[in-house]
């Protein structure tokens, strides 16, 4: 799967996992303490935030797998840095990174505009979801509150991931650093 | 710090807990995940030394969104007896913060990935990159707290409160990441220049292996686990 990867793209996924593990764990917290007060729908309008560097890494590397694998990176960082949570976080990063890469598979790596890297931020959404419906015993609580924690979610990921995500891919950009990577080559393709 | 649980080879511990997270998610009934709790809570305590402080700290933040899921449930659930349901699932999140944290305060994060890589056959590129950022981890946070404050000297006025903080989050980004993009690119290369290739056929200065004693373990988890749902039954 990495064999036509450059060593500089994995190592940059790496650091960008560094980067927003930290962020992930801050906002993790800011959910937990949130929660006491409203329960787990605290968590709801925040969970974009953590689907955000499967977007910016996969705005930026452009390859099957770049946003899968630097979310599953990110909570592995979130794990090595010590929480309660713990390596069930691991689980949780595949199957949201799994949510966003859907969106660009479905668009075959071709389009990293920002209507996919909206779609990529719903997709992870509705993905874990999925998960914390199971894991989180959402299957009590009554429909109605399941509906609106999921539509809150969906639109934290679209905001937040997507387009939030894509300010950050642009400002990123803006500053020069990304000139070794697909997305400087595509932009410049695109000019000429 | 060489307890039995810290011998214990990382991926399977990985995994055991994994194990133990999905079964409890099928029940939801106060008793199992509470008795699991104490169990898991008595394990850790017999087999290693707990720094109760650090425990404490990290269990905090977990207590305080079990209080939140309690009452949700208690509200919003549609079961016939809530307040069992709600107690559960307040006690779920107790169940698997100890199980988390029977892995995070016994696994040191080198030998972890060392392990990802030798037992679960992670890429070698994947493993050394990750170990990579690690390293990053104190750099990158001095520069966070640097790049922070130079832009609290250009803006002056900005109070400090969690909200502002949290808004300015954006603008401390972006040039944390540039300089994070520019590390990758420098620190590909050193790796390449020293010779790493990051193919599988190589080998391992820190070779991490598998005993007995994790098997033990398995079947101790899968016995106390036994325990608690025929008890967790009976109650």
């Amino acid at each position: 799967m990495l064999a036509n990867w450059k060593l500089k793209e994995v190592v940059l996924m790496s650091l960008l996992a560094v980067v927003f593990g930290i962020i992930y764990l801050v906002f993790l917290h800011v959910g937990n303490i949130w929660s006491s007060l409203i329960g787990p729908i605290a968590y709801e309008w925040i969970f974009g935030v953590w689907f955000l560097v499967s977007i910016v890494a996969m705005a930026i590397i452009r390859k099957p797998g770049a946003a899968v694998i630097p979310e599953v990176m990110a909570a592995a960082i979130e794990v090595l840095l010590g929480n309660a949570v713990g390596p069930r976080l691991i689980l949780t990063g595949l199957v949201q990174g799994l949510g966003a890469e859907a969106a660009f598979a479905v668009t075959r790596y071709r389009r990293f505009d920002l209507p996919v890297l909206i779609l990529a931020g719903v997709l992870a959404s509705v993905f874990s979801f999925g998960y914390g419906y199971l894991l989180g015993g959402f299957s009590a609580l009554s429909p109605w509150y399941v509906l609106l924690m999921l539509g809150i979610r969906i639109l934290s990921g679209a905001v937040i991931a997507g387009y939030g995500g894509g300010l950050l891919v642009n400002g990123l950009y803006a500053t020069g650093s990304l000139r070794g990577y697909a997305i400087a080559r595509q932009k410049r393709d695109a000019r000429v | 710090m060489s307890t039995w649980l810290h011998r214990l080879n990382p991926s399977i511990k990985m995994l055991v807990t994994f194990v133990f997270i999905f079964a409890l998610a099928f029940y939801f009934d106060p008793w199992t995940p509470l008795l699991m709790f104490g169990a898991v809570l008595v394990v850790q305590v017999l087999f290693s030394r707990i720094d109760w402080k650090r425990w404490l700290m990290l269990m905090l933040p977990f207590a305080l969104g079990a209080v939140g899921y309690f009452w949700t449930t208690y509200v919003f659930g549609t079961a016939e007896d809530r307040l069992d349901t709600a107690l559960s699932l307040s006690f779920r999140v107790f169940a698997f913060s100890s199980l988390s944290l029977l892995f995070v305060l016994t696994t040191s994060p080198m030998t972890f990935i060392m392990s990802l890589m030798q037992q679960l056959k992670l890429s070698p590129k994947l493993a050394y990159s990750l170990l990579v950022g690690y390293q990053f981890l104190p750099v990158l946070k001095e520069e966070f707290i640097q790049i922070r404050q130079v832009q609290q000297l250009r803006r002056p006025q900005h109070n400090q409160t969690t909200w502002s903080r949290l808004r300015s989050l954006p603008t401390v980004a972006i040039p944390l990441l540039a300089g994070a993009v520019r590390k990758a690119e420098k620190t590909a290369f050193a790796m390449e220049a020293r010779g790493f290739t990051g193919s599988r056929e190589r080998t391992y200065f820190h070779e991490v292996t598998w005993h007995r004693f994790d098997f033990y373990f398995a079947a101790l988890l899968t016995l106390i686990f036994s325990l608690c749902l025929v008890v967790g039954a009976f109650l």
